[in-house]
């Protein structure tokens, strides 16, 4: 990697970094890693939920973007430009670990209508917690999702990804990301309401 | 309720994934169906806690050292990149000898060919040179320039 040109990296937009980046400035490219690594890390365990497979593939998310960095032309922000490479690694992480065994017994849940009876929360199940307590609550349900159900909710939710963008990375049709969408806000929603009765009792 | 297909377009609704005719339609059942409009406050609850509510985790590990394995990989992959790039020279180095190769083996096949009623026959001088048929392989790397006529 060349050497570092500049230094008043801290105080230089995220731009400014990206074009110094382009031109081999390694340390620029290190600056840019600093301010978006804990994003990216969190996108990354929020869709596997294990620490091994989220650094693994942060860092693999930060090494594509710095041989890809040429096709960076500025057209979303460099943060959400990061996280869809950091996504769609881990789309294909979860497509070789052929979790199969878990998306057979969703599929059985969705067929078998559970998400349509499931309550939805009739009150607010996150009503006068911390918002840090209601984040914490938040990742351990998503952590009980399945990761076909999870996948879809981290793209709706946090990407702000359209059904058809959705469909079309992760290789589903439009219909299956609306159950699949839909059956996840359940179960959080059932989740999040069970986490406020045990913590209530 | 209603049907599977109206509950996910109550959520495509939430979602604001409609079409203007759908969602006109679903605004005239949520005016008369509660239970519809219990849906879809709930979706929109759900929705709303999650998008502000973003787990917020950091990298368990220093700044220095999550960059020094960054670099080690890039740093791998430019050397594995390089590796590469020779590998590919050798098999041009391949094609440079089997290039005059297939030159040769094609114009041996063109002789090999029928040619019909031209069979046998060679450019004499009542045949026109409009009729004689003529092909050129050049190798560069061989130095080498072979003309058919036909």
């Amino acid at each position: 990697m060349p050497m570092s040109l500049k230094s008043d990296y801290p105080s230089a937009a995220d731009e400014q970094l990206v074009a110094w980046a382009k031109d081999g400035d390694t340390a620029a490219f290190e600056e840019l890693i600093h301010r978006h690594r804990d994003k990216i890390y969190a996108r990354a365990m929020i869709m596997m939920r294990n620490e091994g497979d989220a650094i693994d593939l942060s860092q693999e998310a930060w090494v594509k973007s710095w041989q890809r960095l040429h096709q960076f032309q500025g057209e979303s922000s460099f943060a959400t430009w990061m996280t869809r490479i950091v996504i769609n690694l881990c789309l294909d992480q979860i497509r070789r670990q052929k979790r199969t065994r878990a998306e057979s017994i969703e599929e059985l849940e969705e067929a078998g209508g559970v998400e349509r009876h499931m309550p939805i929360a009739e009150s607010n199940p996150t009503e006068g917690l911390e918002s840090e307590e209601v984040r914490r609550r938040i990742d351990e349900a998503m952590g009980k999702l399945t990761d076909a159900h999870r996948t879809v909710l981290v793209m709706h939710e946090f990407e702000g990804l359209e059904y058809k963008e959705i469909a079309k990375r992760v290789g589903i049709s439009i219909g299956t990301v609306m159950s699949r969408l839909f059956y996840a806000r359940r179960r959080l929603a059932s989740l999040l309401q069970s986490l406020k009765r045990e913590r209530s009792e | 309720m209603k049907t599977t297909e109206f509950t996910l377009d109550l959520q495509a609704y939430v979602d604001g994934e409609l079409d203007t005719s759908r969602r006109a339609e679903v605004e005239r059942v949520l005016a008369s169906d509660a239970e519809a409009r219990a849906l879809v406050a709930g979706l929109r609850q759900i929705a709303e806690l999650v998008r502000t509510h973003e787990p917020v985790i950091q990298v368990p590990e220093t700044r220095e050292f999550y960059w020094s394995q960054i670099q080690r990989r890039i740093a791998q992959a430019e050397a594995a990149e390089a590796k590469e790039a020779p590998q590919a020279s050798g098999a041009m180095q391949w094609l440079r000898w089997l290039a005059p190769a297939l030159g040769v083996a094609a114009v041996a096949v063109m002789v090999a060919l029928p040619r019909g009623e031209k069979e046998g026959a060679t450019l004499a001088s009542n045949d026109t040179i409009e009729d004689a048929v003529s092909m050129t392989f050049r190798s560069d790397a061989d130095g080498v320039t072979i003309h058919w006529i036909n």
